[in-house]
């Protein structure tokens, strides 16, 4: 047997505030493969393959590249070793042209080349990979898909043998997806190695020879894709359930406080998030959404919220059309709004009341538009008492509170004006053991007292422990739903990587 | 507020004006320390012409009134806007619309109080332009700034030689009687009005909050029902108003008119930059800080006055201790700013 392409033994990283991004991780690729890295968000593949580019250092741990050691002091040097990276977000210059680019690239290995030779070099490569592009264009007004080309033909013509793309089809549209992967499959048959970092089950089968599947930090397993079982392939991603499904769960109310019929959003790009998707939720219900992160569930919770706006579809809050209607509007309406990050629902350097007045604004002012303050007072000394935040006093910025009491801080504005319908994102990423537990039974207590709830969560636990129904999403789409009963774990993995069973 | 909420307030923010108040100390020292070692390696007694700077603006209080009175305006319409996140470099030509506004006002209808209305509507009128350049089409405010801050300049100079002139003074405009002028006391007055009513509207006002929220992070804006574009536009209206007020007090209270080569009003809405920042961003410490700078100013010219000491050493004085006490504030605002942006 040939010596691998790449070799990665022991790789280790633990980031300067302690967390574990990497456990003792082994990684092998062949020459003239594509390789599959297989993980959940988080999982580290990122990580590992930053690390394989020199970007960062690991803590512990060596690279072997073509049968000799390296070590990496950046990414010149693994772009030296005939490494290349195409990132999520591309690395090009957009008010350039696209032949700018090339050269600009093509001189950091050649630093006397004239523009024709840089252009020749991608010649070449294109009519090699048949992947095509105009060279005058300006680079921010070409498609994405088009771009994603420039910059793996980019790295190809800086002698890159070994190719990483991370998540590249997330960008793309099907008919993109299918141009790149024709072109991938070319480049490997000419003898270029791709790693091709994936959450994607679908993806992954489809795609490459063979698979590497990482979760929480550590390798799971390496196989040859051959006939490969997707429900084997998502247990290894998701992990065997630890947790019993929770008691029995109340009936669900007869109420609806939520529908959503044809919902349909598009990002700035242009690009499908939420598609035609419709459902309802009753009182004294939580819908757990499930899904990898980034399959539409943020842009999902920003348009009920009314932060962006559907281009087809209608949302009903109680029997009342809001579609149309700004956030604070429906705010007032009973609507609370629990955002994925702390950085967006709270202002770190303002106080307590000030964060506690974001979406209760209606509640503080005068009629002639005064804020007043003992009313906004009033209202967070309640959330603080309510929720038990920790906090020296109410002016206290919320910077410096930990970050479960500025969670707290955030539920309990979102709670502190009882609305009807709760959407909650995220509820306990990043927070320790006994904070989840409390945001968690305030959950099931608020659902208790008949709100709806609509829980979007990439954390599968907290879903199971929380959710009345559950729907997966990806792509934009419920891509099934059921109590939690009936989908198992195994079945939710594999609907989380795009397969229908 | 009551006062024990006040009390309760002032203790959750201790540690914030424990680290402020450190840190001016030590900027200050920094600033007269370096300061000093240049007047002495530059042959000057160093000690006697910090006192001639920091006693002379002091001497006459109603000079330093009117003086003080345009820098409390530029500085709030430098520190409004940055509270909306928006770097306002456009309080000089502000300034300049206003004053002429006011002095042509003033002058054809008789009435002050219609001169400075109109002074505030100019400069309002001036840098909601800029923010409209910024939000409908993108261009970079600090660019449109520097830009319109010429246009102005010339207009006015061009309105001045043509519509305005002076047939007594060829180097001036026209000019107010002294029955259509207040004291410089009295603009100063105003100023302080100006800056409490800045103060009302920031903190007490539904636009104000908004407008904070903006400004710290434009997508919490969003989040919570708010426009950050709407905040901008208010934010510059707003400054550009408190600018063009000033500048119509300036000419209410002390020039009279605007000389042809626009000396009596230029460096004013720049010197509102440092203002501002020396201020923290907070309208009553603006009201200080334009104290401060106005006795450095009237305190530099007695420097050239008594020791003969050409105005550039004031001015690299006053330079250096401006830059070493707002220094530590404007970073910390410019990489907020930078980090804001760059999401």
């Amino acid at each position: 047997m040939t010596t691998p392409a790449i070799q990665m033994r022991g790789i280790e990283k633990v980031y300067p505030d302690g967390v574990k991004a990497l456990d003792n991780v082994d990684f092998e690729a062949l020459k003239g493969e594509i390789h599959g890295l297989l993980g959940e968000n988080g999982a580290g593949k990122t990580t590992l393959m930053r690390i394989l580019y020199g970007e960062i250092k690991p803590t512990r741990g060596e690279i072997i590249v073509s049968g000799e050691k390296t070590s990496f002091h950046g990414p010149w040097d693994a772009i030296r070793k005939g490494i290349g990276m195409v990132y999520q977000r591309f690395a090009l210059v957009p008010t350039f042209t696209v032949a700018e680019n090339l050269h600009l690239s093509y001189l950091s290995i050649k630093p006397q080349a004239s523009m024709s030779e840089s252009l020749d070099r991608a010649k070449q490569i294109m009519s090699e990979t048949g992947l095509n592009f105009p060279f005058d264009a300006v680079v921010e007004d070409l498609p994405v898909g088009l771009q994603q080309r420039v910059e793996i033909v980019k790295a190809l013509s800086r002698n890159a043998r070994i190719l990483i793309l991370d998540e590249p089809t997330s960008v793309l549209t099907p008919i993109e997806v299918r141009e790149l992967f024709k072109a991938l499959r070319k480049l490997r048959d000419n003898g270029i190695t791709i790693i091709f970092i994936t959450h994607k089950l679908k993806e992954v089968i489809e795609l490459a020879d063979r698979i590497t599947v990482l979760r929480k930090g550590k390798k799971v397993g390496a196989l040859v894709n051959d006939n490969i079982n997707p429900g084997i392939l998502a247990e290894m991603m998701i992990g065997k359930s630890i947790k019993e499904i929770g008691e029995k769960r109340r009936s669900i109310g007869r109420k609806t406080l939520l529908k959503v019929e044809g919902l349909t959003v598009y990002d700035e790009h242009g690009i499908i998030k939420v598609d035609n998707l419709s459902f309802e939720i009753h009182s004294g219900e939580i819908l757990g959404v499930a899904g990898v992160q980034g399959n539409g569930q943020r842009e999902l919770a920003d348009t009920i919220a009314g932060i962006s706006n559907p281009s087809k579809g209608k949302i009903l809050l109680g029997n009342k059309d809001i579609t149309g209607l700004p956030p604070g509007e429906r705010y007032k309406l009973g609507l609370g709004y629990i955002p994925e990050s702390r950085g967006i629902g709270l202002i770190f350097d303002m106080s307590i009341t000030e964060n506690s007045m974001l979406t209760n604004l209606h509640l503080i002012l005068s009629k002639g538009r005064r804020i007043q303050w003992s009313r906004a007072r009033e209202i967070s000394g309640e959330i603080v008492e309510e929720l038990g935040v920790k906090t020296p006093s109410l002016d206290a910025l919320v910077k410096y509170l930990s970050g479960g009491n500025q969670q707290k801080v955030m539920v309990g504005r979102e709670i502190v004006r009882e609305p009807d319908v709760i959407i909650v994102a995220e509820p306990t990423q990043g927070l320790d053991i006994s904070a989840a537990g409390f945001i968690h039974s305030t959950l099931l207590e608020l659902r208790n007292q008949g709100k709806g709830i609509l829980l979007i969560s990439s954390d599968l636990d907290e879903i199971y422990e929380l959710s009345d129904r559950i729907a997966v999403m990806y792509e934009g789409k419920f891509i099934g739903t059921g109590t939690p009963e009936e989908l198992t774990r195994d079945k939710i993995g594999v609907l989380m990587g795009g397969v229908r069973t | 507020m009551s006062i024990t909420s006040l009390v309760d307030y002032l203790k959750a923010r201790k540690t914030e004006y424990i680290t402020g108040a450190m840190e001016v100390t030590l900027s200050a020292i920094t600033g007269f320390f370096i300061a000093g070692i240049i007047l002495q390696s530059m042959g000057y007694n160093a000690l006697s012409i910090f006192n001639i700077m920091i006693t002379g603006g002091v001497s006459d209080l109603s000079h330093l009134a009117g003086k003080s009175a345009p820098l409390v305006m530029t500085g709030l319409a430098f520190s409004i806007p940055l509270m909306a996140g928006v770097f306002n470099i456009g309080g000089e030509s502000q300034l300049y619309m206003g004053a002429l506004a006011g002095l042509v006002g003033t002058y054809y209808s008789g009435n002050i109080l219609i001169g400075l209305v109109l002074g505030f509507l100019a400069g309002a009128f001036w840098g909601w332009l800029m923010a409209a350049l910024r939000v409908y089409r993108g261009i970079n405010e600090v660019i449109t700034a520097i830009m319109l801050n010429w246009t102005a300049y010339y207009f006015i100079i061009y309105l001045i030689i043509k519509y305005l002139p002076n047939p007594e003074k060829p180097y001036m405009s026209i000019q107010l009687p002294q029955s259509e002028m207040l004291s410089m006391n009295t603009t100063f007055l105003l100023s302080v009005l100006g800056a409490l009513a800045a103060y009302y509207i920031i903190y007490y006002t539904d636009l104000g909050y908004k407008m904070r929220v903006s400004g710290f992070n434009p997508k919490t804006a969003q989040y919570s029902g708010f426009d950050p574009s709407k905040s901008i536009l208010f934010s510059m209206a707003l400054g550009g108003g408190l600018a063009g007020f000033g500048g119509a007090l300036l000419v209410i209270g002390v020039s009279s008119g605007i000389d042809t080569t626009m000396t009596s009003l230029y460096g004013l809405g720049f010197t509102g930059i440092g203002v501002g920042l020396l201020g923290r961003n907070h309208p009553i410490g603006i009201i200080f800080s334009s104290l401060f700078f106005a006795d450095l100013i009237i305190g530099g010219q007695w420097v050239e006055l008594e020791t003969g000491a050409p105005p550039y050493v004031s001015d690299t004085i006053i330079g250096i201790i401006v830059i070493a006490l707002s220094a530590p504030y404007a970073y910390k605002k410019l990489v907020e700013l930078y980090r804001l942006r760059r999401r």
